[in-house]
């Protein structure tokens, strides 16, 4: 790179970076070794990333900096370091928490920083080119749930390796998710558009929630289901529905065939990979919705606004920092692998991006209305 | 087994106090020599009764190097070399060699005048210490002595640190200090070449950390001054002459041209004339950039920042002032403090560590209310922030460093060992070279496995070049004969008859012979010529003769042809050779043992 394109590079970014004084409250990027298409919260404070190559990948348990929560006294506060706080190695890529094979992982206790494998559950039979979905259940025995297509989800018990349930379903759909809504109702969403809804409590036939209207034969949908304080009932919550042209659906879980709002959003679609796609509900912000994978920019939305006429949504915040800060030399852009929303700070999220950066961020709502 | 052995020194497992004693081919050396903050004790220096329990170093120590001028790397050396004591060479860089005595000597006020210190180094001793001090230039080899040669790369971090390269022989060391891999806006990266040490020795403390990037840091330091000058706030940074005093103008500079700002920025005078001196002297230690500006204009012509006039600190409005010394321990940026203290309007931003003892350190534990001079109690209404803009090597860039490199083995100091397992197993795994990480006062033994460099005489080369045959096969090493004499530290493989002539001793001769049972119908003179035949078809590429004495020599083997008294047909084959060429005689007596083939005539 020239001194010439350095300088205009170095400009652009100072130029974001002033900008980002009004519309960050707080900011930190952080560069991995790998890039990575996870980021799972393994406590309120700790984060679990992990590399995605063909070969050894490493995990890394990651305290995020005590400045982010040190409210009272901040500004004594100088560390804005992540902490690695336990590290391991995987043979496998690691995406969406998961392998072919499921692999559990002991993260060491106090006395050690190395994450070891403790053992495996058999993944699903179902031979799919994304791997298993999964979702944990935090109940007293440890449970997971996973699968690659609809006919073939199981619940795994970890410590005994039991299966505790399973889904039945009439096709085999490939899967893009699987989330708990409550202690014992789970969605297992597929890349087509359908929405199971599964009680593991019964034997029952599983609720179906078809695909949306005008959704094509090559148009994949993302999905995730809002949980949380607000769906101690789990009839009250609700799906978001993304598809790969940018259509967007919720639906209630009372009535999954109907849609209470729909929206057009702009993702630009260039060409995406549907490894990186997400979709997810604010935890802690009524209506908002974060979507990523698309492009350099994790978007958040408010759906309070939007009705049931399907209109184009503009987003309420757009986080361009790995687009910015990217310096790809192939000519290759840069896109967003993942994002978490923090599971309690109304407006703080975690993002991951193909060149390896992490970015963590507490966005300023300027809007009168909205989140 | 040849071996280096280092030792970090240091009472308890506690961080931020280097001392590390490195033995490599009978030398002894001694790597930073801080002091720890935090303690007022003895626990504060290095365990010095390690090198010996009593006594002056001197005999000890070949050497002392310090890296840079961060007191946790050199605030123990003036107590090292005058109080315990040690007469030898003390190496450093230029800038290192210039900025030490300052700090050393603000360290040494703020000790004995402030918290009344009697057991401390004085400045005579800083002044003395400092003459023992022999200035590097980078990418110079030093020799400090006839066998230990060291030199110095740049390390980022801060103006003139270094890392350093210590060779004895064919071993060698690498010690890095403090460093950065990647440049900030007025230091550049660090940078070594492949010199493959059989140690690389790094500090480790931020490695189990994933640093936030520069940027972050700068638009955290941004966004408080720009909140305190909007509401019509003073932002006082108390700073060190250099470095990050430099960065913080150069950013708000930048800052302030973007946003059309009209706030005044001041910097103290004292601060100006020494920071732009410094800098003249040592412009090839900061980056590109900054020499690029330099050449342009001075380094210290900002559009925005204006020479500051202490009666400035009375006159309303926002501004901002860069102000030393960087603890608030006394001087320029103690008085303002002072006057700024009570509005809660203003705010104080301190870039760095603040030693026991000092206002800084006061306010960044939380004090708000300071007792001063003459009893008087001072109210702490206005905003205390600390920033952190210190430049260290993560994970990352240790694993960078490595790359670049390539030790045989890796060493890390002044980290919590439990918790490195991690790095440690991923070091392992990816160079595959031996990760230690000892405690301080624990010795870690490595073997070396070094080339010894040894000349072979051109005779003997030719020699043994001009050996010739096809047998024994040319492919497989062979046998050499020759003497190797270790004369003046130097290794020599010479003949046999030149080592035996320079040691004035005689050659003694070991012949062998051995006789070979032939069955053969003929004369005595023809067998003898049949075996030359046959052996000449055999033997290509040998030296063979057919003597007018009666004899064959191959080589110089001697066959001889007899016949057996009992029966004229079977014949005795005398074969005699030397010890040389013992190889050559076995394959003959084996050869002829198995009889002459018919054919021949």
């Amino acid at each position: 790179r020239t001194d010439m394109e350095e300088t205009e590079f170095d400009d652009i970014l100072d130029d974001w970076f002033i900008e980002s004084l009004k519309t960050y409250k707080d900011l930190h990027v952080y560069q991995l070794e790998h890039p990575t298409q996870v980021i799972e919260w393994t406590s309120g404070k700790t984060v679990c990333v992990a590399g995605f190559t063909s070969s050894k990948n490493e995990i890394l348990e990651l305290r995020l900096p005590l400045k982010l929560f040190a409210d009272e006294n901040k500004g004594l506060c100088a560390e804005r370091d992540f902490k690695v706080v336990h590290g391991g190695f995987t043979d496998a890529p690691v995406r969406f928490s998961n392998c072919l094979n499921l692999q559990v992982w002991d993260l060491g206790g106090d006395d050690s920083d190395v994450i070891r494998r403790t053992g495996s559950v058999d993944g699903s039979r179902g031979v799919s080119e994304g791997g298993s979905r999964i979702a944990a259940r935090l109940s007293s025995q440890p449970q997971v749930l996973h699968g690659a297509e609809s006919a073939g989800v199981r619940l795994t018990q970890l410590t005994s390796g039991q299966t505790v349930y399973t889904l039945e379903t009439d096709s085999a759909d490939p899967l893009s998710s699987l989330h708990f809504v409550s202690d014992a109702v789970f969605l297992a969403g597929c890349s087509n558009g359908k929405v199971y809804i599964a009680d593991t409590r019964t034997s029952a036939a599983p609720q179906l929630s078809p695909p949306p209207p005008s959704s094509g034969e090559s148009v994949l949908w993302w999905t995730d289901a809002s949980a949380g304080p607000s769906c101690l009932d789990p009839s009250s919550c609700r799906i978001v529905r993304l598809s790969s042209c940018g259509q967007t659906v919720i639906s209630d879980l009372r009535n999954p065939g109907g849609a209470v709002s729909r929206a057009q959003l702009d993702v630009q679609t260039r060409r995406c990979n549907a490894d990186d796609v997400r979709v997810s509900w604010a935890p802690a912000l009524d209506d908002c919705i974060a979507v990523s994978g698309f492009s350099g920019a994790v978007q958040i939305y408010s759906s309070s606004v939007w009705t049931t006429e399907l209109q184009e949504a503009q987003p309420l915040f757009e986080h361009r920092g790995h687009a910015v800060s990217s310096q790809s030399d192939d000519g290759v852009p840069v896109f967003v692998t993942s994002h978490v929303w923090h599971p309690e700070r109304p407006r703080t999220l975690l993002s991951a991006a193909s060149d390896g950066s992490v970015h963590v961020w507490d966005w300023v709502d300027q809007s009168a209305a909205g989140c | 087994m040849p071996e280096i052995k280092v030792t970090p020194l240091g009472a308890g497992q506690d961080v931020g106090r280097s001392c590390i004693l490195v033995s490599i081919g009978g030398k002894n050396i001694m790597l930073d020599c801080g002091m720890h903050m935090g303690y007022n004790d003895d626990r504060r220096f290095p365990d010095f009764s390690y090198i010996t329990q009593n006594g002056r170093l001197t005999d000890f120590l070949d050497c002392v190097i310090i890296s840079h001028f961060h007191l946790d790397h050199c605030g123990a050396l003036p107590f090292m070399s005058e109080m315990v004591g040690y007469d030898g060479p003390i190496y450093m860089t230029h800038p290192t060699k210039a900025i030490c005595p300052i700090l050393l000597e603000d360290f040494r006020k703020i000790t004995v005048d402030k918290k009344g210190e009697t057991n401390f180094f004085t400045s005579q001793m800083i002044k003395d210490c400092m003459k023992k001090v022999v200035p590097l230039n980078l990418h110079q080899t030093v020799q400090v002595d006839d066998e230990l040669e060291i030199k110095a790369y740049y390390a980022g971090h801060v103006l003139g640190a270094a890392m350093v390269h210590i060779k004895v022989g064919s071993e060698s060391v690498v010690y890095t200090g403090d460093y950065n891999m990647t440049p900030d806006r007025h230091l550049g990266a660090a940078w070594i070449d492949k010199c493959r040490p059989d140690i690389l020795i790094s500090e480790s403390t931020y490695a189990t950390t994933i640093r936030d990037s520069k940027r972050c840091r700068e638009r955290d330091f941004l966004k408080k001054v720009h909140e305190s000058i909007e509401r019509g706030g003073k932002v006082l940074i108390p700073v060190f002459a250099l470095g990050r005093a430099q960065e913080l103008c150069i950013l708000l500079e930048t800052f302030w041209e973007r946003m059309n700002l009209k706030a005044p920025i001041y910097f103290s005078t004292g601060l100006t004339e020494k920071a732009n001196h410094y800098y003249k002297l040592f412009i090839t230690w900061t980056n590109q950039k900054i020499r690029k500006t330099f050449v342009q204009r001075n380094m210290f012509e900002f559009k925005h920042i204006k020479a500051f006039d202490r009666s400035y600190a009375d006159n309303p409005g926002p501004m901002v002032v860069f102000a030393t010394p960087g603890m608030l321990h006394a001087g320029q940026s103690l008085q303002i403090f002072k006057k700024w203290a009570g509005n809660e309007k203003n705010m104080v931003i301190m870039p760095g560590y603040c030693v026991q003892g000092t206002i800084g350190h006061k306010i960044l534990n939380g004090q708000r209310k300071l007792e001063m001079e003459g009893r008087s109690t001072l109210d702490v209404k206005l905003q205390v922030e600390y920033m952190s803009f210190s430049a260290h090597a993560d994970a990352k860039g240790i694993m960078q460093l490595i790359r670049m490199a390539e030790p045989r083995n890796m060493l890390l100091v002044h980290g919590e060992a439990v918790k490195m397992e991690f790095l440690k197993g991923k070091i392992e795994q990816e160079f595959s070279i031996d990760c230690y990480m000892p405690a301080n006062g624990e010795t870690v033994t490595v073997t070396t496995n070094p080339s010894v460099p040894v000349d072979i005489s051109l005779n003997l080369l030719k020699r043994e070049m001009a050996l010739g045959g096809p047998l024994p096969d040319p492919k497989k090493p062979r046998t050499m004969h020759g003497t190797l004499i270790m004369k003046e530290n130097s290794l020599k493989l010479v003949s046999s008859e030149q080592a035996l002539k320079e040691l004035g001793l005689n050659e003694h001769q070991l012949r062998f012979t051995c006789r070979v049972q032939l069955q053969d119908p003929h004369s005595d003179t023809d067998t003898l010529h049949r075996i030359y035949t046959h052996l000449k078809s055999v033997l290509k590429g040998y030296t063979i003769q057919h003597l007018p004495d009666g004899t064959v020599m191959v080589e110089s083997i001697v066959i001889k042809v007899s016949s057996s008294t009992e029966d004229p047909n079977t014949k005795v084959l005398l074969l005699s050779w030397s010890y040389q060429d013992e190889d050559l005689g076995s394959f003959l007596s084996t050869l002829l043992k198995k009889g002459l083939p018919s054919g021949l005539c």
